[in-house]
């Protein structure tokens, strides 16, 4: 089965084959979770919903459609207010899972250990332990983690943020440490016969030349956390999904396309923002 | 070898001419301000920080919340709470996680067609007049009004989170599997799209401009020799997409779809703790052997190419 697997020359070639067990596969679970086109059509309301709802895509509300209770802010205030939530959850977020991505990711990278620890037993342990926690944390998705954490403590900021940071860590962590390993040896080889020991090769030698992709990978998490809270206030927490969802409850879909118009523009301004600086910190 | 001009400067030269780039400087001085922005304004409350009473919530959940319902009033070994685990696990876990997984590779498979099909209108170097050429000539206002709306396509889908999507077309599909594959698929090909299309303009030109010259149209030349050459990395960027799917996927059904995270929201209402816990450890389980198997075909196409 082993040799089979590895073998090079499959029948239609490796891409081939996988083109072609990619559609068998989706096709088989397509047939399995019976799905049919005319469950593309909408039910019953779900039309005329439908109809509402999109109608309004191009012309979203840019005030209360039914009046508010006294003293409530303007709702283009309403929206920015809540843009301006997610983003700060979204960077608090972003800032502890820096933290984590850091650490794990110095420890859980091959690099990071000299060759006599890496023999001596310490290293392999901690490099070990280091790898498990990253898979832990990632492999349970933001919004799980919100909703433990929200059955452990309750609703509060903190919940938001650390549900944000545990996965976005864990990621970080994974792709620094292969981009530390995956970096140019050439100036840590220098640096190495001049004589510098293990800590300067690493941090002068190594880690200058995994920067810039770590940078860039960074910022483009961060756009990936803004979509995150934005979410996240689907269960309580006061960002952009919250007014989505109470808006789109009340039917008032005017609202729910400003608000959706909102995060769209958000995104695409720290998407421009990290694309042009990207491209500067990799060339 | 002519000494190079470098080796004549001090240290204190070389750091004063390194490059340097204004807009990354002022990018790490924003990220830095809004970072402490974040943690200061008031939104993060420091006070719910409050060890003590947070400690108590959680011993209260460690405790008694995670113990085992059926055993909690009773002496229980290991091997009870085995037990107590495989019912849950053979009555909805592994069910979810089989739905979970379907929708998903359906998802996957959808966007990686609609990408497919459309990327080539969005690649700088198939939707041109002269498509494959050597970059000179006019460029035509309809081929640029097809890019230009193609990208803005592509940019709108992947800016919606799955999960808004999902929201919304629950509403109007009702609770079948459709509401979740769409919103996967929506989102996918959005980043998919974008992720070909750049792999395409990043293609080596001159063979493909040598086709052109030899006179093969645009059809040929894409289909013969810009989708090989693309297929691999393509890919590549597929499986990636299909690990996230496979995570969206169990949250997407805590609106009401039957994945694994139907299951989790069922016990939630229900302040069923234990169970809750245990069935996101199963989705964690579920992503990671996805994880696993994505990394093994990647391994594998990146040793073909």
């Amino acid at each position: 089965m082993k040799r089979w697997l590895e073998r090079r020359n499959w029948p239609l070639g490796t891409r081939g084959a996988t083109v072609l067990a990619l559609l068998c596969l989706g096709a088989l679970c397509a047939w399995w979770l019976q799905l049919s086109p005319s469950g593309l059509l909408p039910r019953e309301g779900g039309v005329r919903l439908a109809g509402q709802f999109f109608a309004r895509a191009l012309t979203p509300a840019w005030d209360y459609e039914t009046p508010p209770p006294e003293g409530t802010p303007p709702l283009v205030m309403k929206a920015l207010e809540g843009a301006r939530r997610t983003v700060v959850f979204a960077a608090a977020g972003m800032s502890l899972a820096l933290v984590f991505g850091l650490v794990l990711g110095f420890l859980g990278s091959s690099a990071w250990w000299p060759q006599r620890m890496r023999t001596s037993g310490v290293g392999p342990v901690v490099w070990t332990i280091a790898r498990a926690i990253m898979v832990g944390m990632r492999s349970v998705h933001e919004l799980l983690w919100a909703v433990l954490f929200l059955a452990a403590f309750g609703l509060n900021s903190f919940t938001a943020v650390v549900a944000i940071a545990l996965p976005y860590g864990g990621t970080l962590a994974k792709i620094f440490s292969e981009m530390i390993d995956e970096a140019p040896r050439d100036s840590a080889g220098a640096l190495r016969q001049l004589g510098a020991n293990g800590t300067q090769t690493f941090l002068l030698g190594l880690l200058p030349r995994a920067l810039p992709d770590m940078w860039a990978y960074a910022f483009y998490r961060f756009e990936c956390a803004i979509r995150s809270s934005a979410v996240l206030g689907f269960f309580g927490f006061e960002t952009l999904g919250y007014a989505i969802k109470q808006s789109f409850e009340n039917l008032q879909y005017g609202e729910v396309w400003l608000y959706l118009w909102t995060l769209f523009g958000l995104v695409v301004l720290v998407e421009l923002w990290a694309a042009s600086a990207r491209r500067r910190f990799v060339a | 070898m002519s000494p190079q001009p470098n080796a004549q400067l001090s240290l204190h030269e070389l750091k004063r001419r390194r490059p340097r780039e204004r807009l990354v400087q002022i990018t790490l001085l924003l990220l830095v301000l809004l970072t402490c922005y974040a943690w200061t304004c008031g939104d993060i409350h420091l006070n719910d920080l409050d060890l003590a009473r947070r400690t108590e919530n959680l011993e209260r959940f460690v405790q008694e919340d995670l113990a085992p319902y059926s055993l909690r009033d009773q002496e229980h070994s290991w091997t009870d709470v085995a037990a107590w685990a495989w019912t849950i696990a053979v009555t909805r876990g592994f069910e979810g996680a089989l739905q979970t997984l379907a929708m998903a590779t359906v998802a996957i498979t959808l966007s990686a067609m609609v990408a497919f099909l459309l990327l080539w209108c969005a690649a700088r170097t198939s939707a041109t007049a002269r498509p494959y050429g050597d970059g000179r000539g006019r460029e035509t206002l309809a081929w640029r009004a097809v890019r230009m709306s193609t990208t803005a396509l592509f940019v709108y889908l992947r800016a919606i989170p799955e999960y808004i999507w999902a929201f919304l077309l629950v509403a109007m599909l009702g609770p079948s599997a459709w509401p979740l594959i769409l919103a996967l698929a929506i989102h996918n090909s959005g980043i998919l799209g974008r992720l070909g299309a750049e792999t395409v303009e990043n293609l080596p030109p001159r063979p493909l401009t040598a086709l052109r010259t030899l006179g093969a149209t645009r059809t040929h030349i894409g289909l013969f020799a810009a989708t090989p050459g693309f297929l691999s990395r393509f890919l590549l960027y597929v499986f990636y997409r299909y690990e996230t799917c496979v995570r969206e996927a169990t949250v997407l059904g805590m609106l009401g779809i039957a994945s694994l995270g139907y299951w989790i929201e069922d016990v939630r209402t229900k302040r069923y703790y234990d169970e809750m816990v245990l069935l996101v450890a199963m989705g964690a389980l579920l992503v990671l052997c996805v994880d696993l198997l994505s990394a093994w075909v990647r391994r594998r196409l990146r040793q073909a190419s």
